[in-house]
């Protein structure tokens, strides 16, 4: 076989996939219902072989038999008492590792939160408000700032919404409506640049029917 | 004729509407229509930053995607990877991504390496995927090869030449994001406010609204957002590939929605002014 | 992890550093619990011969070929592995969301409608948005790009802003509400 023949097959298989994943598209059929086990059985079959290699080999059998890192042999039983929520009677070992992992992210989660989001945003919404970059740029950062309090207003809602705090919810729902409108564009346009790729994929490298 | 135009426009088949959009996809991508790009700001920001950047330097390239979304950030990573072999940078990558991050990595570093005549290990290295991707950013911070002991092919890092001096952010100039979903926020709340160390991303389309906030703040100094922003990069870059090329369908589909907006909502008024 | 935040102190610095390595390979094996289950449920379904227990048969064969080839090949360029991933799965993943795009169109069609005040200024914002940001908008108006850059860096940012920072303050308190032990629904427990 030349190796035109067999990049010519490879892409008849992936083609061949692609229009099973479409058929749904009239209605569901077994083609698509192939396909679409297919799929679930290569993505779980790839993060098995995934972690095989990155995690279990790599993290631990090359640290541990080469290096002598015998400590890693406390994560490695950690990570194996995950499997013990399968089993009714040995479920709360599991929670060891739970809380080992989600105690060591809310750590990370509380400093990064504050520090790299709240700081930093908070700083540049009030900095440009006294001017200092032309009459243009003061305008600017006051439209930004009158849309972050009016948005953080309109979500919250331990208060009631009347008076003063009514009335800049009111604008808040303007503001939240013109960036959900973006936002609707961009979703589209990102929905629709996945289908341009895969017709560029049938047309172009399949089936040469374009440049 | 009023109720039967409002009728016909109401009960449009939605096999119709697939058919259009099908047609709005195919027909310019065999005609091709010579269309402007204009240049998003916070697009020639990114370029203009990494055009800053000293030639040799280096940089981190992520391939944080998903094969769902190949069609808007596998031309980001490309055009990006052109740039920067154009400047000779040598390009540190991983993937926070299980789902095939590492082995799309391998292959579009594999297949431009070829052209830009780089070899692995002395002009770029993969490190490939590693699990909890907060764990990972903020442990890279302190020492790469406690995180990553080998790269993803197995080789410990010691052995590879342009991993000897680097064992942290410390050693690079730049990260260059490519991603589809909220690693990015990782990104900048971990790495860029804790090591101050710049950095610019490629996002999709659905995620790109939300990065304008960071770019202002200097959080990240430029974005590239969806197939337009790959093809906005591919036109600074002076290299014209798949995204530029999807711009004429990307146009005609657009007007083919808005077009079924407007029918839609002319049979609704029509029909509110009826009853 | 937050002392060593604050703290410059050695000791602290290498026993968090620790502790992140131990997450990764922690997290690792919880990424496995998903291919455990799904080989579980499918192996039921087959023994008890449910339905489309057929097509279940075929998920667990290329599930193994998968985990067998990345096994005994390793996982990069030119393995079975490999090759399953780049013409297969990618191809199948990446066709799978691209349907979006008809349903999206479809959806848009049915259901926006300019009801209300806010439903319009909505449905302008999309109609701007969507022409500005492809070549064609130019073609159509000059400065509808210009347009659609405004309103991305002005009042989408101030949104965004807004949601970021209301986020991120729900997501700091609820890290302390677990780190406290204020929180413990992770565990399962009510």
């Amino acid at each position: 076989m030349t190796p035109n023949l067999i990049q010519f097959l490879e892409l008849s298989v992936a083609g061949f996939l692609t229009l099973c994943i479409f058929s749904f598209l009239y209605k569901d059929n077994p083609f698509y219902r192939l396909a679409e086990h297919i799929y679930a059985g290569l993505s779980a079959g790839y993060y098995a072989g995934l972690i095989w290699h990155s995690v279990i080999v790599q993290q631990l059998w090359i640290p541990i038999t080469d290096e002598g890192k015998f400590v890693l042999i406390i994560p490695g039983i950690l990570g194996l008492l995950m499997f013990t929520r399968f089993s009714k009677n040995l479920t709360y070992l599991s929670r060891v590792s739970i809380a080992f992992v989600m105690g060591n992210t809310a750590g990370i989660t509380l400093m990064q939160q504050l520090h790299g989001y709240v700081l930093p945003q908070t700083r540049d919404t009030i900095a440009g408000l006294l001017g200092g970059d032309g009459t243009a740029a003061m305008i600017g950062a006051w439209v930004i700032f009158v849309g972050v309090v009016s948005t953080l207003i309109y979500f919250y809602f331990s208060k009631e919404h009347k008076g003063v705090l009514g009335v800049t919810a009111r604008i808040g729902i303007v503001f939240i409506m013109i960036s959900f409108g973006a936002h609707f564009g961009y979703t589209v346009m990102g929905r629709v640049s996945l289908l341009i790729g895969r017709f560029q994929f049938l047309m172009r490298d399949w089936l040469h029917l374009i440049n | 004729m009023v109720q039967r135009l409002t009728q016909l426009l109401s009960r449009i088949d939605r096999r119709i509407v697939f058919l259009v959009v099908s047609l709005s996809v195919i027909i310019p991508l065999i005609i091709e229509l010579p269309l402007p790009i204009p240049i998003a700001p916070e697009s020639r920001k990114l370029f203009e930053r990494v055009e800053e950047i000293p030639d040799g330097s280096r940089v981190i390239l992520t391939f944080d995607y998903y094969p769902s979304t190949l069609a808007e950030t596998e031309p980001m990573s490309v055009a990006a990877l052109r740039h920067l072999w154009r400047k000779d940078m040598k390009i540190v990558t991983l993937s926070t991504v299980g789902t095939g991050g590492p082995n799309i990595a391998d292959r579009v570093m594999a297949t431009l390496a070829e052209e830009f005549d780089k070899e692995y290990g002395i002009d770029y290295v993969n490190l490939g995927y590693k699990a909890n991707y907060q764990a990972v950013l903020l442990g890279l911070g302190k020492s790469i090869r406690s995180i990553y002991p080998t790269d993803f092919y197995g080789t410990p890092l010691d052995s590879i030449p342009l991993m000897r001096d680097i064992d942290d952010y410390g050693a690079f100039e730049f990260i260059y994001i490519v991603s589809d979903n909220g690693i990015v926020d990782y990104w900048i709340g971990l790495v860029n406010a804790q090591y101050g160390i710049e950095m610019g991303a490629g996002v999709t389309a659905v995620m790109a609204p939300k990065f304008y906030a960071y770019v202002r703040a200097q959080q990240l100094i430029g974005l590239l957002g969806g197939m337009k922003g790959a093809a906005e990069y591919e036109e600074l870059i002076g290299h014209k590939a798949l995204a530029t090329s999807g711009m004429g369908a990307q146009s005609m589909v657009h007007i083919a929605i808005i077009v079924f907006i407007i029918l839609g909502n002319v049979s609704f008024f029509l029909g509110r002014r009826k009853s | 992890m937050i002392i060593a935040f604050f703290s410059g102190e050695e000791n602290v610095s290498a026993f968090s550093q620790e502790q992140l390595v131990w997450v990764t390979i922690v997290a690792g094996f919880a990424l496995l619990l998903g291919v455990v289950s799904i080989t579980r449920v499918s192996v039921n379904s087959v023994r008890q011969k449910k339905k489309d227990w057929p097509y279940k048969i075929v998920l667990l064969v290329f599930l193994a070929a998968s985990t067998i080839g990345a096994v005994f090949e390793g996982t990069e360029r030119g393995t079975v592995y490999d090759w399953l991933f780049q013409n297969m799965n990618a191809p199948m993943m990446s066709t799978m969301f691209s349907m979006l795009a008809f349903f999206i169109a479809s959806a848009a069609y049915r259901a926006f409608r300019a009801r209300t005040i806010e439903a319009t200024i909505l449905l302008i914002t999309a109609t701007i948005v969507m022409l500005g940001r492809v070549p064609m908008g130019q073609v159509i108006y000059s400065h509808l790009p210009g347009i659609t850059d405004w309103i991305m860096n002005y009042p989408n940012l101030s949104v965004q802003r807004g949601i970021i920072i209301g986020a991120a303050l729900g997501a700091a308190s609820m890290s302390l509400r677990i780190v406290l032990g204020i929180e413990r629904t992770y565990l399962g427990r009510s």
